[in-house]
């Protein structure tokens, strides 16, 4: 167990260097410096309301105003928002299956198959729980084959159940994708529970304050569901434990 | 709870309430001014053979031909002046200046300017009513989600579907109520219009009967056409209302 057996491919699929991200003048981010390689799930972690969403924002390119450079890679890109931005005039198939190269509706419910929701493909979005929308909208990202997914704070507002149930799917679905994925969340455990590499962020303007990878391997952490588990093997690692 | 029965039967029996007070009145004055119910049903049949029709469809088609055009240009403008700022500033004010010009004098000018024609009539109609959508449809693109529309971006959907997925059914309501106004509004100038300088049509028809003093041919007219654009309320813009509405909880 430990970071030595994590497999690191070497293609850089996303470059970020951020000198400075202000709103009115008021810098919210500075400094912020990191790659991610090609098939990477990385976790940016930091407390609420720390930058965590302006930077997958810049990331995502719906704001293009900050000092620095953001490398993207060439195939798509997508985004599993915080709120799941589903069209409620559209069902939750429709939704998936507008997206271009998402590959029509019967591409659509095997996706929302997949995420256990075959039965509600034909609800619309606001007949349906918080929880389903999340995962919906995971099949929505998923839907247009993704180099890159940004998820904003997937596992937020949803009940002890569905965090179990969304948590297994983004791990199950990016593993299976091979897609390169940076999730931010502000807990600790939840970024263990998902995350090869951990990012984590704070102060202000929000900097890195420490960029480390997970002392277990997927396979260790798809087999052990209880986080605190996680957690205390995080603590227990040396490196962790010199800092 | 109301049967769908009873919610029907109080409107029915509010209107036959009405036409009871107007018989009764109708009676005590016992005047030509005021012709009772039947006196204007006996008219309404009297100018159905005479081309009560072809002057009902001609000022249907020119409420049409107006409120077409004013629905078109009024929503481009509106939402032109909803999605850019700037351009909100720099026309916002020629919105105010149009909304309170009153609408005899675009008639007359119409008039004037482009002689006593099928044109200058529509034209002059949709004049009026141009600013009124673009009022409406610019708080409608204000309104729009900016959240859909990152979502949008993000999953690269084509300006097409954007339009139709996306910003079109959210602006649903606000053309509802776009063309609800517009209809109760165009209608009414279309015969001002045609009152003014056309040689058919309902307005054309009411202004004749006006200097001929026949109440009961006006009210015959005026109720005909009441009906049609309860038909057209009931019939179009309702059930379309209701269809865009439908995924609403």
């Amino acid at each position: 167990m430990g970071a030595s057996c994590q497999p690191v491919a070497p293609v850089s699929v996303l470059g970020v260097e951020i000198a400075e991200k202000a709103f009115e003048g008021a810098p919210v981010l500075r400094d912020l410096r990191f790659d991610l390689a090609e098939g990477e799930v990385a976790a940016l972690l930091g407390p609420s309301g720390c930058g965590k969403t302006t930077l997958l924002s810049l990331i995502a390119g719906l704001d293009t105003d900050f000092a620095g450079r953001i490398e993207r890679p060439e195939g798509a890109l997508a985004v599993v928002f915080q709120n799941p931005r589903l069209l409620p005039w559209r069902s939750l198939a429709q939704n998936i299956a507008l997206i271009p190269g998402s590959g029509g509706m019967a591409r659509a419910r095997e996706l929302l198959n997949a995420v256990g929701l075959a039965e509600a493909a034909d609800q619309h979005p606001e007949k349906v729980s918080l929880g389903m929308q999340r995962r919906a909208a995971l099949a929505r990202a998923l839907a247009m084959r993704p180099s890159l997914v940004l998820m904003d704070e997937p596992l937020v507002s949803l009940d002890a159940e569905n965090v179990g149930v969304m948590r297994g799917l983004i791990r199950g679905l990016l593993a299976e994708s091979g897609a390169t994925a940076l999730i931010t969340t502000h807990d600790r455990r939840e970024a263990l529970a998902l995350a090869d590499r951990v990012l984590e962020i704070g102060d202000t303007p929000a900097r890195m304050l420490r960029d480390r990878r997970s002392p277990l391997d997927r396979e260790e952490r798809r087999n052990t569901e209880d986080v605190e588990a996680l957690y205390r093997a995080w603590f227990s690692d040396p490196a962790r434990a010199a800092e | 709870m109301d049967s769908p029965l009873s919610r029907a039967l109080w409107p029915v029996l509010s209107l036959g309430g009405l036409a009871l007070v107007w018989t009764g009145a109708a009676l005590l004055i016992a005047s030509p001014v005021l012709p009772d119910p039947l006196t204007v049903w006996q008219a309404f049949l009297r100018e159905a053979s005479q081309g009560y029709w072809i002057h009902l469809g001609a000022t249907l088609l020119r409420v049409l031909a107006a409120f077409t055009l004013a629905m078109a240009i009024g929503s481009a403008i509106g939402l032109a002046l909803g999605r850019s700022g700037r351009a909100d500033q720099l026309f916002g004010g020629w919105l105010s200046l149009f909304l309170n010009l009153p609408a005899l004098v675009t008639m007359i000018l119409c008039y004037v300017w482009f002689g006593l024609t099928e044109v200058a009539a529509i034209t002059a109609v949709a004049i009026n009513k141009i600013p009124n959508v673009a009022v409406t449809l610019r708080e409608g693109a204000r309104q729009l989600s900016r959240d859909l529309d990152e979502m949008a971006h993000v999953y690269r959907l084509p300006w097409q579907q954007r339009m139709r997925h996306v910003v079109l059914p959210q602006l649903a309501p606000y053309f509802a109520v776009a063309a609800r106004n517009g209809l109760a509004l165009v209608w009414k100038i279309v015969l001002v219009v045609e009152l003014l300088g056309r040689s058919n049509g309902v307005g054309f028809q009411l202004g004749l009967y006006f200097q001929e003093f026949d109440v009961a041919a006006i009210l015959a007219y005026a109720f005909g056409f009441i009906l049609v654009v309860q038909i057209i309320e009931y019939g179009v813009i309702a059930p379309w209302e209701r269809h865009a509405n439908r995924w609403r909880r």
